[in-house]
Protein backbone atom coordinates (compact mmCIF):
# COMPACT_ATOMS: atom_id res chain seq x y z
CA UNK A 1 0.00 0.00 0.00
CA UNK A 2 2.59 2.44 1.48
CA UNK A 3 4.63 1.55 -2.47
CA UNK A 4 1.59 2.39 -4.38
CA UNK A 5 1.35 5.54 -2.99
CA UNK A 6 4.69 6.50 -2.90
CA UNK A 7 4.45 5.81 -6.58
CA UNK A 8 1.33 8.06 -7.20
CA UNK A 9 3.04 10.98 -5.30
CA UNK A 10 5.50 10.48 -7.97
CA UNK A 11 3.83 10.15 -10.94
CA UNK A 12 4.82 12.80 -13.88
CA UNK A 13 2.87 15.49 -14.90
CA UNK A 14 2.00 16.94 -18.57
CA UNK A 15 0.53 20.25 -18.72
CA UNK A 16 -2.09 20.18 -21.71
CA UNK A 17 -4.11 22.72 -23.20
CA UNK A 18 -6.58 23.40 -26.61
CA UNK A 19 -4.38 25.56 -29.03
CA UNK A 20 -6.58 28.72 -28.35
CA UNK A 21 -6.47 30.03 -25.26
CA UNK A 22 -3.68 28.94 -22.95
CA UNK A 23 -0.30 30.21 -23.58
CA UNK A 24 2.50 27.79 -24.85
CA UNK A 25 4.92 28.67 -22.14
CA UNK A 26 3.85 29.14 -18.42
CA UNK A 27 5.35 30.12 -15.17
CA UNK A 28 4.50 27.48 -12.44
CA UNK A 29 3.23 30.64 -10.07
CA UNK A 30 0.65 31.59 -13.36
CA UNK A 31 -0.46 28.17 -13.73
CA UNK A 32 -1.14 27.18 -10.31
CA UNK A 33 -3.63 30.49 -10.12
CA UNK A 34 -5.25 29.33 -13.58
CA UNK A 35 -5.61 26.03 -12.24
CA UNK A 36 -7.26 27.25 -8.76
CA UNK A 37 -9.53 28.87 -10.63
CA UNK A 38 -8.37 32.61 -10.06
CA UNK A 39 -8.38 33.38 -13.77
CA UNK A 40 -11.36 33.50 -15.86
CA UNK A 41 -10.31 33.96 -19.33
CA UNK A 42 -7.27 33.96 -20.85
CA UNK A 43 -5.21 37.03 -22.48
CA UNK A 44 -7.14 36.53 -25.95
CA UNK A 45 -10.50 36.22 -24.09
CA UNK A 46 -11.34 32.82 -24.43
CA UNK A 47 -13.20 31.19 -20.90
CA UNK A 48 -10.13 28.85 -19.44
CA UNK A 49 -11.80 25.47 -18.58
CA UNK A 50 -9.70 23.17 -16.43
CA UNK A 51 -9.92 19.36 -16.59
CA UNK A 52 -8.06 17.46 -14.14
CA UNK A 53 -7.88 13.63 -12.56
CA UNK A 54 -10.40 12.71 -10.45
CA UNK A 55 -8.80 13.10 -7.19
CA UNK A 56 -9.28 9.24 -6.30
CA UNK A 57 -7.07 8.22 -9.40
CA UNK A 58 -3.20 8.13 -8.97
CA UNK A 59 -2.74 10.86 -11.57
CA UNK A 60 -5.41 13.03 -9.22
CA UNK A 61 -3.61 12.09 -6.07
CA UNK A 62 -0.54 13.91 -7.64
CA UNK A 63 -2.52 16.58 -8.94
CA UNK A 64 -3.45 17.57 -5.35
CA UNK A 65 0.03 17.01 -3.98
CA UNK A 66 2.17 18.81 -6.27
CA UNK A 67 -0.11 21.56 -8.11
CA UNK A 68 -2.52 22.65 -5.19
CA UNK A 69 -0.59 21.32 -2.21
CA UNK A 70 -3.92 19.52 -0.74
CA UNK A 71 -4.94 16.52 0.34
CA UNK A 72 -7.62 14.82 -2.14
CA UNK A 73 -10.65 16.48 0.40
CA UNK A 74 -9.09 19.59 0.60
CA UNK A 75 -9.63 20.09 -3.03
CA UNK A 76 -12.64 18.36 -3.43
CA UNK A 77 -13.54 20.67 -0.68
CA UNK A 78 -11.99 24.12 -2.46
CA UNK A 79 -13.97 23.56 -5.11
CA UNK A 80 -17.22 23.22 -3.80
CA UNK A 81 -16.52 26.59 -1.51
CA UNK A 82 -15.59 28.00 -4.80
CA UNK A 83 -18.47 27.09 -6.88
CA UNK A 84 -21.15 27.64 -4.39
CA UNK A 85 -20.05 31.06 -3.29
CA UNK A 86 -20.46 32.38 -6.76
CA UNK A 87 -16.90 32.58 -7.46
CA UNK A 88 -16.00 30.07 -10.25
CA UNK A 89 -16.79 26.99 -12.22
CA UNK A 90 -15.63 23.83 -11.14
CA UNK A 91 -12.85 21.63 -13.19
CA UNK A 92 -14.37 18.80 -15.04
CA UNK A 93 -13.15 15.89 -13.51
CA UNK A 94 -12.35 12.55 -15.78
CA UNK A 95 -11.20 8.70 -14.64
CA UNK A 96 -8.47 8.42 -17.69
CA UNK A 97 -5.72 10.22 -19.36
CA UNK A 98 -7.09 9.74 -22.78
CA UNK A 99 -11.03 11.20 -21.56
CA UNK A 100 -9.33 14.16 -19.97
CA UNK A 101 -7.21 14.52 -23.55
CA UNK A 102 -10.18 14.06 -25.83
CA UNK A 103 -11.95 16.69 -23.65
CA UNK A 104 -9.25 19.29 -23.82
CA UNK A 105 -8.44 18.75 -27.75
CA UNK A 106 -12.39 19.33 -28.54
CA UNK A 107 -12.48 22.48 -25.65
CA UNK A 108 -10.95 25.64 -26.40
CA UNK A 109 -10.07 27.70 -23.49
CA UNK A 110 -9.51 24.11 -21.67
CA UNK A 111 -6.27 23.34 -19.84
CA UNK A 112 -5.46 20.49 -17.52
CA UNK A 113 -2.96 18.14 -16.42
CA UNK A 114 -2.43 14.48 -17.45
CA UNK A 115 0.06 11.71 -16.68
CA UNK A 116 0.47 10.23 -19.97
CA UNK A 117 2.56 12.46 -22.75
CA UNK A 118 -0.11 14.44 -24.09
CA UNK A 119 -1.68 12.75 -27.01
CA UNK A 120 -2.99 14.57 -29.63
CA UNK A 121 -3.06 18.01 -27.25
CA UNK A 122 -0.70 20.65 -26.95
CA UNK A 123 1.92 20.24 -24.31
CA UNK A 124 2.73 23.80 -22.13
CA UNK A 125 5.84 24.09 -20.70
CA UNK A 126 6.21 25.12 -17.25
CA UNK A 127 9.30 26.89 -16.33
CA UNK A 128 10.49 25.59 -19.45
CA UNK A 129 10.16 22.14 -18.20
CA UNK A 130 8.00 19.61 -19.99
CA UNK A 131 6.36 17.38 -17.49
CA UNK A 132 6.34 18.51 -13.76
CA UNK B 1 -41.86 42.19 -31.25
CA UNK B 2 -39.36 42.78 -27.91
CA UNK B 3 -40.45 39.63 -26.61
CA UNK B 4 -39.80 37.56 -29.47
CA UNK B 5 -36.62 39.17 -29.59
CA UNK B 6 -35.93 38.58 -26.07
CA UNK B 7 -37.45 34.79 -26.34
CA UNK B 8 -35.44 34.27 -29.28
CA UNK B 9 -31.85 35.64 -28.07
CA UNK B 10 -32.60 33.06 -24.70
CA UNK B 11 -32.88 30.69 -27.19
CA UNK B 12 -30.06 31.53 -29.03
CA UNK B 13 -27.96 30.99 -25.94
CA UNK B 14 -29.21 28.26 -24.69
CA UNK B 15 -29.76 26.14 -27.88
CA UNK B 16 -25.95 27.10 -28.83
CA UNK B 17 -24.15 26.37 -25.85
CA UNK B 18 -23.82 22.83 -24.10
CA UNK B 19 -25.68 24.13 -20.99
CA UNK B 20 -23.74 23.21 -17.61
CA UNK B 21 -26.02 22.92 -14.63
CA UNK B 22 -25.17 21.16 -11.12
CA UNK B 23 -27.65 20.73 -8.70
CA UNK B 24 -26.15 20.10 -4.72
CA UNK B 25 -27.98 20.17 -1.27
CA UNK B 26 -26.63 20.71 2.44
CA UNK B 27 -28.54 19.84 5.90
CA UNK B 28 -27.48 19.63 9.66
CA UNK B 29 -29.04 18.05 12.24
CA UNK B 30 -28.21 19.46 16.10
CA UNK B 31 -28.46 18.44 19.53
CA UNK B 32 -28.15 20.81 22.45
CA UNK B 33 -28.48 20.38 26.20
CA UNK B 34 -29.57 23.94 27.70
CA UNK B 35 -30.87 24.42 31.16
CA UNK B 36 -31.03 20.62 32.47
CA UNK B 37 -32.85 19.85 28.93
CA UNK B 38 -31.78 17.74 26.03
CA UNK B 39 -33.17 18.81 22.41
CA UNK B 40 -32.69 17.46 18.90
CA UNK B 41 -33.32 19.79 15.86
CA UNK B 42 -33.17 20.53 12.58
CA UNK B 43 -31.17 23.04 11.17
CA UNK B 44 -31.92 23.89 7.24
CA UNK B 45 -31.65 22.52 4.33
CA UNK B 46 -29.79 24.14 1.72
CA UNK B 47 -30.71 23.32 -1.93
CA UNK B 48 -27.62 25.00 -4.22
CA UNK B 49 -28.10 25.30 -8.31
CA UNK B 50 -25.40 26.97 -10.47
CA UNK B 51 -25.60 26.93 -14.11
CA UNK B 52 -23.39 28.04 -16.63
CA UNK B 53 -25.83 29.11 -19.89
CA UNK B 54 -22.81 30.21 -21.49
CA UNK B 55 -19.49 31.32 -21.40
CA UNK B 56 -20.32 34.63 -20.01
CA UNK B 57 -23.53 34.07 -18.06
CA UNK B 58 -24.30 32.17 -15.33
CA UNK B 59 -27.06 31.59 -12.57
CA UNK B 60 -26.18 30.85 -8.88
CA UNK B 61 -29.77 29.97 -6.74
CA UNK B 62 -29.98 29.27 -2.84
CA UNK B 63 -33.15 28.00 -1.61
CA UNK B 64 -33.36 27.14 2.02
CA UNK B 65 -35.95 25.19 4.09
CA UNK B 66 -36.06 25.86 7.45
CA UNK B 67 -37.93 25.94 10.95
CA UNK B 68 -40.48 28.39 11.41
CA UNK B 69 -43.47 28.81 14.14
CA UNK B 70 -44.61 31.08 11.98
CA UNK B 71 -45.48 28.48 9.23
CA UNK B 72 -48.60 26.76 9.42
CA UNK B 73 -46.11 23.40 8.53
CA UNK B 74 -43.90 24.58 10.65
CA UNK B 75 -41.31 25.09 8.18
CA UNK B 76 -40.68 27.88 5.18
CA UNK B 77 -38.97 28.24 2.57
CA UNK B 78 -36.37 31.32 1.67
CA UNK B 79 -35.01 31.94 -1.22
CA UNK B 80 -31.56 33.62 0.42
CA UNK B 81 -29.86 34.06 -3.44
CA UNK B 82 -30.66 34.44 -7.04
CA UNK B 83 -27.30 35.52 -8.45
CA UNK B 84 -27.21 36.28 -12.34
CA UNK B 85 -23.76 37.14 -13.01
CA UNK B 86 -22.47 38.29 -16.68
CA UNK B 87 -18.67 37.78 -16.85
CA UNK B 88 -18.07 41.23 -19.62
CA UNK B 89 -14.15 40.78 -18.79
CA UNK B 90 -11.14 39.25 -17.84
CA UNK B 91 -12.25 39.06 -13.82
CA UNK B 92 -14.86 41.36 -13.97
CA UNK B 93 -18.50 40.56 -13.28
CA UNK B 94 -21.76 42.40 -13.34
CA UNK B 95 -24.44 40.57 -10.89
CA UNK B 96 -28.04 40.97 -10.43
CA UNK B 97 -29.98 39.18 -7.92
CA UNK B 98 -30.24 38.52 -4.45
CA UNK B 99 -26.59 38.74 -3.39
CA UNK B 100 -24.99 37.55 0.45
CA UNK B 101 -24.10 41.54 0.90
CA UNK B 102 -20.26 41.32 0.62
CA UNK B 103 -19.73 43.05 3.59
CA UNK B 104 -17.62 40.59 5.34
CA UNK B 105 -15.44 37.45 5.10
CA UNK B 106 -18.14 35.32 6.63
CA UNK B 107 -21.48 36.45 5.03
CA UNK B 108 -19.12 36.34 1.81
CA UNK B 109 -17.33 33.30 2.20
CA UNK B 110 -20.26 31.07 3.77
CA UNK B 111 -23.52 29.75 2.35
CA UNK B 112 -26.03 28.60 4.42
CA UNK B 113 -24.06 24.94 4.52
CA UNK B 114 -22.95 24.10 7.76
CA UNK B 115 -20.56 21.75 6.56
CA UNK B 116 -18.34 24.69 5.56
CA UNK B 117 -18.42 26.36 8.59
CA UNK B 118 -15.85 26.97 11.15
CA UNK B 119 -18.06 26.96 13.77
CA UNK B 120 -21.53 25.47 14.62
CA UNK B 121 -23.33 28.68 14.05
CA UNK B 122 -22.56 31.87 13.34
CA UNK B 123 -21.24 35.04 14.84
CA UNK B 124 -23.36 37.36 16.96
CA UNK B 125 -22.90 40.38 14.50
CA UNK B 126 -25.23 37.56 12.31
CA UNK B 127 -27.09 36.51 15.14
CA UNK B 128 -28.29 40.16 16.05
CA UNK B 129 -28.79 41.87 12.87
CA UNK B 130 -26.09 43.84 12.88
CA UNK B 131 -25.20 43.85 9.47
CA UNK B 132 -27.76 43.38 6.66
CA UNK B 133 -26.77 39.69 5.49
CA UNK B 134 -29.15 40.11 2.44
CA UNK B 135 -28.88 42.81 -0.45
CA UNK B 136 -31.38 42.24 -3.67
CA UNK B 137 -29.57 44.66 -6.46
CA UNK B 138 -27.32 45.48 -9.01
CA UNK B 139 -23.77 45.10 -8.39
CA UNK B 140 -20.13 45.28 -10.24
CA UNK B 141 -17.36 42.90 -8.35
CA UNK B 142 -13.80 41.92 -9.80
CA UNK B 143 -11.70 39.09 -8.41
CA UNK B 144 -8.12 37.98 -8.12
CA UNK B 145 -6.87 41.46 -10.00
CA UNK B 146 -2.94 41.92 -9.90
CA UNK B 147 -0.20 40.15 -7.86
CA UNK B 148 -2.20 40.97 -4.36
CA UNK B 149 -4.96 38.96 -6.04
CA UNK B 150 -7.12 42.23 -5.03
CA UNK B 151 -11.09 41.83 -5.67
CA UNK B 152 -13.68 44.36 -4.79
CA UNK B 153 -17.58 44.61 -4.88
CA UNK B 154 -19.68 47.48 -5.44
CA UNK B 155 -23.22 46.67 -5.11
CA UNK B 156 -27.02 48.94 -4.92
CA UNK B 157 -29.57 47.21 -3.55
CA UNK B 158 -33.44 47.74 -2.20
CA UNK B 159 -31.63 48.29 1.37
CA UNK B 160 -32.79 47.57 5.10
CA UNK B 161 -37.00 47.73 5.44
CA UNK B 162 -37.30 46.57 1.89
CA UNK B 163 -38.11 43.10 0.48
CA UNK B 164 -37.72 41.09 -2.45
CA UNK B 165 -40.03 42.58 -4.35
CA UNK B 166 -40.31 46.18 -3.89
CA UNK B 167 -38.16 48.70 -2.32
CA UNK B 168 -39.97 50.88 0.81
CA UNK B 169 -38.47 53.71 -0.29
CA UNK B 170 -36.53 55.73 -2.35
CA UNK B 171 -33.42 55.14 -1.01
CA UNK B 172 -30.85 52.79 -1.92
CA UNK B 173 -28.10 50.58 -0.13
CA UNK B 174 -24.66 51.09 -0.92
CA UNK B 175 -22.21 48.37 -0.27
CA UNK B 176 -18.27 48.96 -1.51
CA UNK B 177 -15.99 46.04 -0.36
CA UNK B 178 -12.30 45.74 -1.04
CA UNK B 179 -9.69 43.09 -0.50
CA UNK B 180 -6.70 41.74 -0.97
CA UNK B 181 -4.98 38.21 -0.74
CA UNK B 182 -1.33 38.97 -0.35
CA UNK B 183 -0.50 34.85 0.38
CA UNK B 184 -2.65 31.45 -0.57
CA UNK B 185 -5.00 31.18 2.24
CA UNK B 186 -4.53 35.00 3.96
CA UNK B 187 -7.43 37.57 2.74
CA UNK B 188 -7.58 41.36 3.84
CA UNK B 189 -11.12 42.99 3.68
CA UNK B 190 -12.64 46.15 4.47
CA UNK B 191 -15.84 47.51 3.46
CA UNK B 192 -18.31 50.53 3.46
CA UNK B 193 -22.05 49.93 3.94
CA UNK B 194 -24.72 53.02 4.00
CA UNK B 195 -28.66 52.98 3.99
CA UNK B 196 -31.17 55.66 4.77
CA UNK B 197 -33.57 53.48 6.65
CA UNK B 198 -37.22 55.04 6.11
CA UNK B 199 -39.11 55.41 9.72
CA UNK B 200 -41.82 52.72 9.92
CA UNK B 201 -39.74 50.45 7.70
CA UNK B 202 -40.01 46.88 9.17
CA UNK B 203 -36.72 46.11 10.35
CA UNK B 204 -34.82 43.16 12.58
CA UNK B 205 -37.48 40.81 14.36
CA UNK B 206 -40.67 42.04 13.01
CA UNK B 207 -39.37 45.21 14.69
CA UNK B 208 -40.96 48.95 13.43
CA UNK B 209 -38.37 51.90 12.90
CA UNK B 210 -40.00 55.09 14.77
CA UNK B 211 -37.69 57.16 12.88
CA UNK B 212 -35.80 57.57 10.20
CA UNK B 213 -31.82 56.17 10.65
CA UNK B 214 -29.38 56.86 8.70
CA UNK B 215 -26.90 53.88 9.02
CA UNK B 216 -22.95 53.76 7.70
CA UNK B 217 -21.29 50.56 8.65
CA UNK B 218 -17.89 50.31 8.13
CA UNK B 219 -16.30 46.52 8.37
CA UNK B 220 -12.51 45.02 8.78
CA UNK B 221 -11.11 41.26 8.72
CA UNK B 222 -8.70 39.03 8.49
CA UNK B 223 -8.68 35.55 7.26
CA UNK B 224 -6.28 32.86 7.54
CA UNK B 225 -7.02 29.08 6.77
CA UNK B 226 -3.75 27.51 6.58
CA UNK B 227 -2.98 23.57 6.60
CA UNK B 228 -1.95 23.70 10.46
CA UNK B 229 -3.72 27.13 11.85
CA UNK B 230 -7.01 28.76 11.22
CA UNK B 231 -7.58 32.53 12.10
CA UNK B 232 -10.75 34.88 11.54
CA UNK B 233 -11.39 38.06 13.26
CA UNK B 234 -13.93 40.68 11.93
CA UNK B 235 -15.48 43.76 13.39
CA UNK B 236 -18.33 46.40 11.95
CA UNK B 237 -18.57 49.90 13.76
CA UNK B 238 -21.79 51.30 12.95
CA UNK B 239 -23.20 54.78 13.23
CA UNK B 240 -26.60 55.21 13.31
CA UNK B 241 -27.38 58.71 12.58
CA UNK B 242 -31.50 59.98 12.93
CA UNK B 243 -33.16 63.58 14.22
CA UNK B 244 -34.63 62.29 17.43
CA UNK B 245 -31.10 61.18 18.82
CA UNK B 246 -28.49 62.02 16.77
CA UNK B 247 -25.55 59.76 15.67
CA UNK B 248 -25.02 56.84 18.32
CA UNK B 249 -22.31 54.55 17.79
CA UNK B 250 -22.39 50.91 18.40
CA UNK B 251 -19.70 48.19 17.44
CA UNK B 252 -19.91 44.18 17.23
CA UNK B 253 -16.86 42.10 16.40
CA UNK B 254 -15.64 38.21 17.08
CA UNK B 255 -12.58 36.47 16.85
CA UNK B 256 -12.25 32.50 15.95
CA UNK B 257 -9.24 30.62 15.83
CA UNK B 258 -8.62 26.88 15.30
CA UNK B 259 -5.26 24.42 15.16
CA UNK B 260 -5.40 21.34 13.12
CA UNK B 261 -4.27 18.95 15.27
CA UNK B 262 -4.64 16.37 12.57
CA UNK B 263 -6.54 16.62 9.49
CA UNK B 264 -9.08 15.46 10.64
CA UNK B 265 -9.53 17.39 14.15
CA UNK B 266 -9.58 21.22 14.79
CA UNK B 267 -9.93 22.37 18.02
CA UNK B 268 -11.16 25.93 18.17
CA UNK B 269 -12.45 28.85 19.94
CA UNK B 270 -14.37 32.13 19.28
CA UNK B 271 -15.13 35.21 21.13
CA UNK B 272 -17.89 37.86 20.25
CA UNK B 273 -18.85 41.16 21.49
CA UNK B 274 -21.29 43.48 20.75
CA UNK B 275 -21.42 46.85 22.35
CA UNK B 276 -24.37 48.99 21.78
CA UNK B 277 -24.75 53.00 21.75
CA UNK B 278 -27.45 53.89 25.13
CA UNK B 279 -29.77 56.00 23.05
CA UNK B 280 -29.21 53.51 19.70
CA UNK B 281 -32.80 53.67 17.85
CA UNK B 282 -32.47 50.74 15.53
CA UNK B 283 -30.51 47.91 17.94
CA UNK B 284 -31.84 45.73 19.98
CA UNK B 285 -29.30 47.02 22.50
CA UNK B 286 -28.61 43.75 24.41
CA UNK B 287 -24.93 44.06 25.14
CA UNK B 288 -23.36 40.54 24.85
CA UNK B 289 -19.76 38.67 25.45
CA UNK B 290 -19.93 35.04 24.44
CA UNK B 291 -16.95 32.58 24.27
CA UNK B 292 -16.94 29.39 22.23
CA UNK B 293 -14.82 26.35 22.36
CA UNK B 294 -15.34 23.37 20.51
CA UNK B 295 -13.88 20.53 18.32
CA UNK B 296 -14.51 19.90 14.58
CA UNK B 297 -13.80 16.22 13.14
CA UNK B 298 -13.77 16.24 9.34
CA UNK B 299 -15.06 12.81 8.02
CA UNK B 300 -14.75 13.90 4.75
CA UNK B 301 -15.28 17.12 3.02
CA UNK B 302 -19.25 16.32 2.81
CA UNK B 303 -19.45 15.54 6.17
CA UNK B 304 -18.32 16.99 9.41
CA UNK B 305 -19.22 16.55 12.95
CA UNK B 306 -18.82 20.14 16.08
CA UNK B 307 -19.21 19.77 19.42
CA UNK B 308 -19.87 22.81 21.23
CA UNK B 309 -19.43 24.90 24.89
CA UNK B 310 -21.23 28.66 24.33
CA UNK B 311 -21.30 30.45 27.52
CA UNK B 312 -22.87 33.90 26.58
CA UNK B 313 -23.62 37.24 29.08
CA UNK B 314 -26.11 39.48 27.85
CA UNK B 315 -27.29 42.78 29.06
CA UNK B 316 -30.99 42.30 28.67
CA UNK B 317 -31.33 38.83 29.13
CA UNK B 318 -28.23 37.48 31.61
CA UNK B 319 -26.31 34.77 30.84
CA UNK B 320 -26.96 31.09 29.51
CA UNK B 321 -24.29 28.24 28.68
CA UNK B 322 -24.66 25.44 26.25
CA UNK B 323 -23.76 22.29 25.18
CA UNK B 324 -24.05 21.46 20.90
CA UNK B 325 -23.68 19.13 18.71
CA UNK B 326 -23.79 19.19 15.34
CA UNK B 327 -23.41 16.90 11.96
CA UNK B 328 -23.67 18.70 8.87
CA UNK B 329 -23.38 16.94 5.33
CA UNK B 330 -23.77 17.65 1.52
CA UNK B 331 -25.18 15.70 -0.77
Amino acid sequence: MVSVLVHAQDLPLTVVSNSKGAPEEMKFTSLKSVLRGEKLRWPDGTKITIALMKTNTPGGSSICRKIYNMSADELNKYWLALVFQGKGQAPVFFNSASELEAFIAQTPGAIGITTSTGGNTRTVSVDGKKTL
Amino acid sequence: MKKFALLFFLFCILHTYGQNTTIKGFVDVNTLYQDKKLSFNLGEQDLFINSELNDRFTFLGETVFKFSLQSPTTFDISIERIVMKYNFSGNHNIVLGKHHTPINYWNDTYHHGRVFFPTIGRPLLFEDNFIPLHTTGLGIQGQNLGDSRFGYDVLIGNGIGSNDFTDNDKAKSVTVAAHIKPIDNLRFGASFYHDDISAGAKIHDGHVLTHEVKQQLYSASVAYFGKKFEFLTEGTFARNNSDSTGGQNSIGMYAYTGVKLHEKFVPYVRFDFMDYAEEEIYFNKNDAVSIITGLRYVINYLAVVKLEYQYQDRKLTGSTSKVTAQVAIGF
